[in-house]
């Protein structure tokens, strides 16, 4: 992602930020993730005063009350924390629930107990498991950028988390 | 923020001062009745204000779910109201905000109510009803990423597994229970027996859950009057009071942020029911654990202190009856008699609370439970909707 880039995708307008994703929860306390969305940013709001990160992104620090919150830039690696599979959904651009569909929440390595939730790439049922460790990745999705996961070390291989 | 117990948890002051008069259901079917919600919620409304011996000018609170109180009283031709409310599901809310409104003097005699209905939250197929669609429920989906809702006891249940390591069977005893004693209940939706290899065999919806571990999309509506111990001493049926009522959530309470299966709301009001409660497990006589999904009735067993965590499954397997597929704890509790959500239909607790109602004031029908003085209600699921009821029948 260029400096330049960056700038532009701060740039949209509210308006035209809520017509590239819609049916998000796109609001004044959200706005500044799905701007990092478009330029390939995972940003999760952290506290400018206290350092705790939190999520989903609300107005005030939930640890100090400060208001003081700057969406910050996650690293996007992490360790599977619920993993389930839908075989059927709402209808989504390019999601194949005869697949089926996996849906993984991930302890971001930021924060204990910090957590993104996105599908999987590249990886079938018998391939994402709870304590999969995964790295970041960006697709598609009608037009707006998704950030997803990608499995980069399974669960009880070395390195990895124990059940 | 501090984790510090609140010393003042266990004063309760309302505790047998407010009393349920009377319940009453439309029953309910698993397809759309072709009728409104407020057609369904007006009928059971009727019939439980004339079972309590009560007309439209005895009514002074109104609280329900997804029908306005004021179209309620409007409908039903209520003169004057001096409280309504319309909290959010499950009916725990409900049940809290109208003993809580009758105790502290806002009104004396409360109409509440809940309709199950079938919306495009639990059943898509409610949109075949052109009615439904034109309703201004339909919403927006959310992205298939989303852990809201039902999505997020899927992803619970598969953390449960993975902690735990437990078979798929040890959810499939919560849903055959449900199942045999919906046969019992005529205002069930679904009544047919199932077996393991019903339940095993069912069509996977989300993995690790499939169709038979989620509650039944029905239409149908449950009433209920709530009023003073001392009124509804005076009405014809028997009286059941209000022993304790506990709402609990913790500040992690997104399905996704939620801090474990060892703490979330189920562990705060279970934590505050118990304190405020003039008995516990020893002393009941018939349980309602919530079931919207199996998943949270395992999680009731382990958090109401039947059984460890992990352990409700080979918990439920002692005590049931593998001949009718019945848990009866101790030989002597049955759980969730009418049925369930998962049998009855997905009521969002109003069933569990009717039911428990009737077995206190023995108008249980064949399914009564014999001499039942005490019901201990777990309600909700882990997030923003864990609830608790004890209830006793008045002496």
């Amino acid at each position: 992602m260029t400096e330049t880039a960056t700038a532009a995708a701060g740039q949209v307008s509210d308006e035209e930020l809520l017509a590239r994703f819609p049916g998000q929860p796109v609001d004044h306390d959200s706005a500044a993730h799905y701007r990092g969305r478009l330029a390939h940013r995972l940003l999760i709001n952290r506290c400018g005063d206290c350092g705790t990160w939190h999520q989903p992104p609300r107005p005030v620090c939930p640890a100090c009350w400060s208001s003081n919150v700057v969406a910050t830039e996650v690293a996007g690696t992490g360790t599977v924390h619920l993993a389930i599979f839908l075989h059927q959904g709402p209808p989504a651009p390019g999601v194949d629930y005869a697949t089926p569909h996996p849906v993984v929440t991930v302890d971001l390595d930021e924060q204990p107990g910090l957590r993104f939730t996105s599908t999987v790439v590249d990886a079938d049922r018998e391939r994402v498991r709870v304590g999969d460790r995964v790295a970041l990745e960006w697709i598609d999705r009608g037009g707006a950028p998704l950030p997803v996961f990608r499995v980069v070390e399974a669960a009880g291989s070395a390195g990895g988390e124990s059940a | 923020m501090s984790a510090a117990r609140n010393p003042m948890r266990d004063r309760n002051p309302l505790r047998d001062r407010v009393a349920f008069a009377g319940a009453a259901t439309t029953g309910f079917v698993p397809r759309n009745s072709g009728r409104s919600m407020l057609s369904l919620t007006a009928q059971a409304s009727i019939d439980v204000l004339r079972q309590c011996g009560l007309t439209a000018a005895d009514v002074d609170g109104v609280c329900g779910s997804l029908v306005p109180a004021p179209t309620m009283q409007s409908a039903l031709g209520i003169p004057e109201v001096s409280w309504f409310a319309n909290p959010a599901m499950p009916f725990g809310n409900q049940v809290a905000a109208a003993v809580s409104a009758v105790h502290s003097g806002l009104c004396d005699v409360v109409l509440a109510y809940h309709t199950a209905y079938r919306l495009p939250w639990n059943t898509m197929s409610s949109l075949k009803d052109p009615f439904r669609r034109s309703s201004g429920t339909a919403g927006v989906s959310p992205a298939p990423e989303s852990l809201f809702g039902s999505v997020g006891y899927t992803a619970w249940a598969s953390r449960y597994i993975h902690e735990f390591g437990v078979p798929k069977e040890h959810f499939g005893y919560v849903a055959i229970n449900d199942r045999a004693n919906a046969a019992a209940n005529p205002a069930a939706a679904m009544r047919t027996p199932i077996t393991m290899d019903d339940y095993l065999g069912a069509r996977m919806i989300r993995w690790p859950l499939s169709l038979l571990d989620m509650d039944v999309p029905v239409d149908g509506a449950d009433a209920f009057v709530i009023t003073t111990a001392e009124r509804a001493a005076d009405l014809p049926l028997p009286a059941v009071l209000v022993d304790a009522v506990a709402l609990g959530a913790t500040a992690h309470n997104e399905e996704e942020q939620t801090d474990s299966l060892r703490h979330h709301g189920q562990h705060v009001t279970v934590n505050a029911l118990r304190a405020r409660s003039s008995f516990w497990l020893d002393d009941v006589d018939v349980f309602f654990p919530y079931d919207g999904f199996t998943i949270i009735t395992l999680n009731w067993f382990e958090n109401a202190g039947w059984c460890k965590p992990g352990e409700a499954g080979s918990f439920l397997e002692q005590h049931r009856d593998p001949a009718t597929g019945k848990i009866l704890i101790d030989g002597r509790i049955p759980v969730n008699p009418h049925g369930g959500a998962l049998s009855e239909g997905g009521t969002q607790g109003s069933g569990h609370v009717r039911e428990a109602v009737h077995q206190l004031q023995g108008l249980a029908g064949e399914r009564q439970v014999p001499d039942a003085k005490r019901a201990l209600l777990t309600l909700g699921g882990f997030f923003f909707n864990a609830q608790g009821l004890t209830l006793r029948r008045a002496d």
